[in-house]
């Protein structure tokens, strides 16, 4: 093992093992450090999507009198972001030598292009570990959601409430075949009446079966996630004193799933998404509603630092 | 040896580097990432009276070098700052300035008062500058009269702390409101605050923020804050010996010497701890590097030494 490090984060600077995509429209980043401090599913790194290096650094170049500045200075190199971008681990791998962590993001801006076009051997700056994580439900059986981007995060945690000895079933949903950043047919197909199957590579290697609905019904059970598992707990025999539910997804998906879970008292967490800048609770800029017993009735906690994981019964919609 | 020490209206900071307002909460969020003792002081968060929650999400949107925030000067209020925070900031071994804010001249008279009363404190931050919220100050700001009468009002419950003024940007002469604030007993000004600005959604032509309007910071901003130091120091502040606390897109090291050479004592770092809050003490030391290959052995050799 390597030598753990005695902060709960930092900033560290991983270096690309592979980059690959991992369907048409989410990357597949496997990044390798030499420490990373313990994580749980649900927490998120900030990645810097630019160089490493600070880009100007005084002793790198003379200021020469009465010349302009060099090319190179920050506000000529183009249009990398500014801030970070916090995004969900989906794995973590302990070495004798080192830590692999994998992190699978959609590509929507210039931020996610830029850690899109990372190729092996390419350092990343990253901080973290950030944010609170799922805390594992003590019932026997979990359901885990995911929804789009909301998928990856769901393969870590499904890996580690398998290794807790819970039976998961994975619900992922996209808009379209093409979307889902999952390997389809390892063993099954996925199955269009929403019945869990071993159908993705991802999932069937966590030990959980796994049903895939799509938007415009190209792939496995045409519709909402929420709506096929919504009908997997009436169907199946699940006793639901037995169930929990984790989800992350967009913010419909997720008020779907809490629709479900509230009135039936099943167990239910979820894991928000917010723009945000410092990741850390400094810039209050990632806030949600939460219920409290002050005369408004809510208050305002941070994504970053009290989340993204949130029991269903504390949001505010 | 190169002295990098300042001095801001008789407070010594070991550095010009100094945390700015609302990017640092009260000290704790960074614990494992920067060690605050290396700066040269903390500003802490917004302090007003009474708590507030702030505003509505959306409340930060990214924009090409810059973001823009409307947070509403959400913070836990004096008392609460006073019981819990005020103990911790104690402990840092750095001179600690607070900001103040408030939406009534009796307001910030108050909480300057309380202030002044806490060894843990060594000056308050006025902030008259801040363009999120309606009665957020900024009325105060950016009118001259409104200016002196805020901070004479203030000064006189100073007795113990430096009273820095922050400016807004958001005037069309800024060495109006800054002469103002010296006039009426300034020890020290900080500028700049945000530009008031708009991020549009323009799928559903609606402004980003949910508060519509917020305050645009980042390396976008800085030359127009280089510019403003500049004048103030050259029109105000230089004759009346009051120091300028520098900020506005500071990321590097070269950027804080514009500010040094324009005439700054102190420097604030905002925006760029949220991405790297570790850089600060990069900053800290390329301007020893600079200052050492200039053949200096002093920070103080290079303030408002720009050629014009």
């Amino acid at each position: 093992m390597a030598v753990p490090t005695t902060k709960s984060k930092g900033i560290f600077t991983a270096g690309v093992l592979a980059n690959r995509p991992a369907c048409a429209d989410h990357f597949a980043l496997l990044l390798r450090l030499a420490e990373f401090p313990p994580t749980q599913p649900g927490q998120f790194v900030n990645i810097r999507c630019g160089r490493v290096e600070p880009i100007l650094k005084p002793t790198e170049f003379e200021w020469r009198p009465g010349s302009l500045p060099p090319p190179h200075q920050p506000e000529t190199v183009g249009r990398q972001p500014l801030l970070r971008r916090p995004i969900s681990l989906a794995g973590r791998r302990d070495l004798d030598d080192g830590v692999e962590l994998e992190i699978i993001h959609r590509v929507v801006g210039v931020g996610t292009a830029w850690l899109a076009g990372l190729k092996a051997g390419e350092p990343v700056d990253i901080l973290g570990p950030l944010g609170q994580g799922f805390r594992p439900v003590d019932r026997p059986l979990a359901a885990v959601v995911g929804g789009g981007s909301g998928i990856p995060p769901m393969l870590y945690l499904a890996e580690a409430l398998a290794a807790a000895g819970k039976k998961v079933v994975a619900f992922a949903g996209a808009r379209s075949g093409a979307s889902l950043p999952l390997t389809i047919g390892a063993h099954d197909l996925p199955s269009q009446a929403g019945w869990p199957t071993l159908c993705t590579a991802e999932f069937a290697a966590r030990g959980a079966a796994t049903v895939i609905t799509t938007d415009d019904g190209s792939l496995g059970f045409p519709g909402l996630v929420s709506q096929a598992l919504q009908g997997w707990i009436e169907r199946s025999s699940v006793a639901q004193g037995e169930l929990a539910v984790y989800a992350c997804g967009p913010n419909p998906m997720m008020q779907a799933v809490a629709g479900l879970c509230l009135p039936a008292g099943i167990p239910c967490q979820l894991s928000l998404e917010r723009h945000m800048a410092c990741g850390l609770g400094a810039c209050q800029g990632c806030v949600c509603k939460v219920k409290d017993d002050s005369p408004q009735g809510w208050k305002y906690k941070l994504v970053c630092k009290d989340g993204p994981v949130f029991d269903v019964g504390e949001i505010c919609w | 040896m190169i002295d990098l020490s300042v001095d801001i209206a008789g407070v010594r900071l070991a550095n010009p580097l100094v945390t700015a307002s609302g990017t640092c909460g009260y000290a704790d969020e960074y614990a494992d990432l920067l060690d605050l003792r290396q700066l040269g002081g903390f500003f802490t968060k917004s302090i007003t009276q009474k708590p507030r929650q702030g505003n509505e999400y959306p409340r930060i949107v990214e924009t090409r070098a810059g973001m823009l925030n409307a947070i509403g000067l959400a913070n836990i209020g004096l008392e609460a700052f006073v019981r819990d925070k005020a103990p911790l900031l104690r402990q840092l071994g750095i001179p600690v300035f607070v900001n103040v804010a408030g939406v009534q001249i009796e307001d910030y008279v108050a909480v300057a008062g309380r202030l002044d009363e806490l060894d843990a404190v060594r000056g308050i931050e006025l902030n008259i500058s801040c363009p999120n919220v309606k009665e957020g100050g900024i009325q105060f700001g950016t009118d001259a009269t409104q200016v002196h009468k805020i901070v004479s009002a203030v000064r006189a419950v100073c007795r113990k702390n430096v009273l820095v003024v922050k400016l807004s940007p958001n005037v069309t002469d800024i060495t109006v409101t800054a002469r103002a604030a010296v006039e009426a007993g300034a020890d020290a000004l900080s500028m700049i605050n945000t530009f008031t600005a708009m991020a549009i959604d323009i799928e559903s032509r609606r402004p980003i923020l949910a508060n519509r309007t917020g305050g645009l910071s980042g390396p976008a901003i800085r030359p127009i804050a280089v510019y403003m130091v500049h004048r103030v120091y050259t029109q105000v502040a230089k004759a009346a010996g009051v120091p300028i606390i520098g900020m506005g897109g500071i990321q590097f090291a070269h950027d804080a010497i514009e500010f040094l050479l324009a005439g700054a004592t102190g420097l604030a770092v905002g925006t760029a701890l949220f991405i790297d809050p570790g850089g600060v003490l990069g900053i800290r030391d390329g301007i020893a590097d600079y200052l050492r290959r200039h053949g200096h052995t002093s920070i103080k050799e290079i303030i408002g030494t720009l050629q014009t």
